[in-house]
């Protein structure tokens, strides 16, 4: 304080600072300017990304929201006894000798029947023709109808059949008769049919609860195919992530953050889970494939090996943001703990750990988010293979082979017949659908629960 | 300097609560604290006093191993209270530090209900067999804080919408409800106003009675206005320590009194 000696030197004043405060300088002028400019990059790179969000939604949209509505055919099946039930018995396991052809030739002499009575013009068609604009789906639908219930047998039931894929196509624009000249599994006679049909009230669009529930269907038959099964696969892996995921990456980010000694091994530690969730999720599923398949002996293609390999992807990604969020409670919460007596664990999880979950929860959904999109790593161990029937329930279903949402939509993707196209968007928005309550969950809990302090 | 009022400085007790015999503490490579020899007696408000970086709030947190969280923090030398060295592998820190209370600068109240604020130490130290007697605690701490007629009516709302002060007597309510022996207070008041740093330090005062208050403080008005003892520390040396009235009005060592006349800190 004594130590000042001498006056402050006189600052010499730059000339610019002597004009009038009402007209700004150059200086002024070139900041101004400056932060004008990188207020307009700021607003151009947003518009940009919102107009690309918005076309991707449009496209998905407007190319998969068809695959929710699907053509069927409502008419009288007679069952006759003599072709489904020769014994007489009704013993399904009898009956099952009767395979889908006997049941297609039933489904085609139904059809002849209804189009005959509602007196619709057939222009010379084939029988198999006429036949042709039903799924080949149809028969395997009645047969499971009918082996469900033999006492229809000998009865005449009001049934609905899905209509041919390209039939339904043409309803939705996706067929025209131009395309359909030109295509070997339609005939444009078929589509003036098929219209007809629908005149009569045989043939009627509506929504599709098939499209969520039913299994995956063969490259022939894109009308059958559902993501019944890759929704439960989905779904029981995702147990399986938070199950394992959610106690051993809390564990594991409050041992680092609270306990454990800052060395060497404890940074080496750090860094090695920070490098963890930047690798290249097909690694995980390589890892996957030998630990797990290889060396372990878990069946291929379960939800509880995609659930491990996924479970061992999200873990960083989870422990990251739990770090972060037990870091962020205030180090005054845990003096004030350890001042009154409380021990360290008792601090931790009376008075940080509740002050670190909002942020821990929001962690954990997103890393859930992720692994549910997840693809590469899942097709390696096998989740890529076509799977008809449903996992069971757990316990044994997470052995069971199943099928997952985004390897769905892949393996929708390569296949040839274009209604899968429309099927593959589909599936774009259910798993849109999911991410999106996910991520409104976890806003909605990190609303809920945050608090200051 | 002129509201110095230094009177009443009556000693209740020679009993000396806590004996601290050449204390050094080292931050890394950091030498805080240096060669430091304190005794602190019973139902007395020692006052600890100097320029920042000092190291009176380093010896403070040594006092109920608060230093112990910090890493790479080493303490030598010995620490006794009521003869029994607070630094002996076999002493658990958690049941010093419930002898031994402690309120810090900043109020930091959980963000629970004042209710749950004062009961949590008692509660984890089971010191309550049931909730009536757990409702008394919580009753007699928080008169004694002189909050309970603010805070009867609305026990149940968090204690972080208090205010600061009512924040801050509530740390000290819930300080005091483990029934420590000894109180520590590290500058309760540098973030209060005049008015609730005038009621802390009545409320100090009042504290006297039932325990051994140490308070580290900024202030030489405050320091002279609570205490009957204050030690000076500078650069990691304890420089004096004696009465208050003593050190205020005739420091022995020339540190001290440029300290105290304002030339250093």
């Amino acid at each position: 304080m004594t130590d000042i000696s001498g006056g402050p030197a006189a600052l010499p004043v730059p000339k610019s600072r002597r004009g009038s405060l009402l007209t700004q300088d150059a200086l002024t002028k070139r900041r101004n300017a400056a932060e004008a400019r990188f207020k307009a990059y700021g607003a151009v790179a947003i518009t940009l990304s919102m107009l690309a969000l918005v076309w991707l939604l449009i496209s998905i949209i407007s190319v998969g929201a068809p695959a929710f509505r699907q053509t069927f055919l409502t008419m009288p099946i007679e069952l006759p006894e003599d072709k489904l039930d020769k014994s007489g018995t009704r013993d399904p396991a009898v009956m099952a000798k009767v395979t889908t052809v006997g049941y297609a030739a039933v489904i085609q002499a139904a059809l002849t029947k209804a189009i005959k009575e509602k007196g619709i013009s057939t222009d010379g068609m084939t029988p198999k023709d006429i036949a042709g604009i039903v799924s080949l789906e149809a028969p395997a639908q009645l047969r499971n109808h009918v082996l469900a219930n033999p006492d229809l047998v000998g009865q005449t039931i009001d049934f609905e059949i899905l209509a041919n894929g390209r039939v339904d196509g043409f309803f939705k624009g996706r067929v025209t008769m131009e395309t359909a000249r030109l295509d070997s599994n339609i005939k444009p006679e078929q589509l003036v049919l098929a219209e007809r049909l629908v005149d009569a009230g045989i043939m009627a669009q509506r929504f599709n609860w098939g499209f969520i529930t039913a299994p995956d269907a063969s490259d022939q038959r894109p009308e059958a195919a559902g993501l019944g099964v890759a929704i439960i696969g989905s779904f029981y892996m995702m147990i399986v992530v938070l199950v394992l995921s959610l106690p051993i990456g809390v564990a594991a980010s409050i041992y680092l953050e609270e306990f454990a000694p800052k060395n060497r091994l404890t940074d080496l530690i750090e860094v090695n889970i920070a490098n963890l969730a930047a690798v290249p999720s097909i690694v995980f599923g390589i890892l996957g494939l030998a630990v797990f398949i290889n060396f372990a002996g878990l069946p291929q293609s379960a939800p509880i090996v995609g659930g491990l390999v996924l479970t061992l992807m999200t873990l960083p990604r989870i422990i990251i943001p739990a770090r972060a969020a037990l870091k962020s409670v205030p180090p005054s919460i845990r003096d004030a703990a350890l001042g009154v007596g409380a021990s360290r664990l008792q601090s931790v999880f009376h008075h940080v750990l509740p002050l670190a979950a909002p942020g821990i929860l929001t962690g954990m959904i997103i890393g859930l988010a992720q692994a549910l999109g997840e693809t590469a790593p899942l097709l390696l161990i096998g989740m890529v293979a076509f799977v008809r029937d449903y996992p069971s329930a757990p316990m044994q279903g997470f052995f069971d082979p199943a099928s997952a949402l985004p390897v769905q939509v892949f393996n929708w993707t390569v296949r040839g017949d274009p209604g899968f196209v429309e099927r593959a968007s589909g599936a774009i928005i259910v798993l849109l659908i999911f991410l999106l309550i996910m991520n409104a969950v976890a806003i909605i809990l990190r609303r809920r629960f945050e608090r200051r302090w | 300097m002129n509201d110095m009022r230094i009177a009443e400085r009556v000693v209740d007790s020679m009993e000396s609560k806590i004996t601290a015999r050449g204390v050094q503490v080292f931050y890394g490579q950091n030498h805080a604290l240096k060669d430091v020899d304190v005794d602190i007696l019973d139902k007395t408000v020692t006052a600890f006093i100097g320029p920042s970086g000092c190291g009176k709030s380093t010896f403070l947190r040594c006092l109920n191993r608060m230093n112990d969280t910090i890493d790479g923090c080493v303490v030598k030398g010995s620490i006794k209270i009521d003869s029994e060295d607070i630094y002996d592998p076999k002493v658990d820190p958690v049941q010093l530090r419930a002898k031994v209370g402690m309120v810090f600068q900043k109020p930091n109240p959980f963000p629970k209900s004042i209710y749950d604020n004062v009961a949590y130490g008692p509660k984890i130290h089971g010191l309550t067999r049931n909730k009536a007697e757990l409702d008394e605690v919580v009753e007699t701490s928080l008169r004694r804080a002189a909050l309970w007629n603010e805070a009867k009516d609305r026990l149940k709302s968090p204690g972080t919408g208090l205010s600061g002060g009512q924040q801050q007597r509530l740390c000290i309510a819930r300080a005091i409800a483990t029934s420590p022996e000894v109180l520590l207070m590290d500058e309760p008041c540098s973030a209060l106003d005049p008015i609730a740093t005038a009621q802390i330090e009545e409320l100090i005062d009042e504290l006297r009675s039932q325990f051994s208050v140490v308070i580290v403080t900024h202030s030489m008005q405050q320091a002279a206005r609570v205490s009957q003892r204050t030690a000076f520390f500078h650069l990691g040396y304890l420089v004096e320590f004696g009465e208050t009235g003593q050190i205020f009005t005739n420091p022995k060592d020339p540190r001290t009194e440029s300290y105290i006349t304002g030339r250093i800190g």
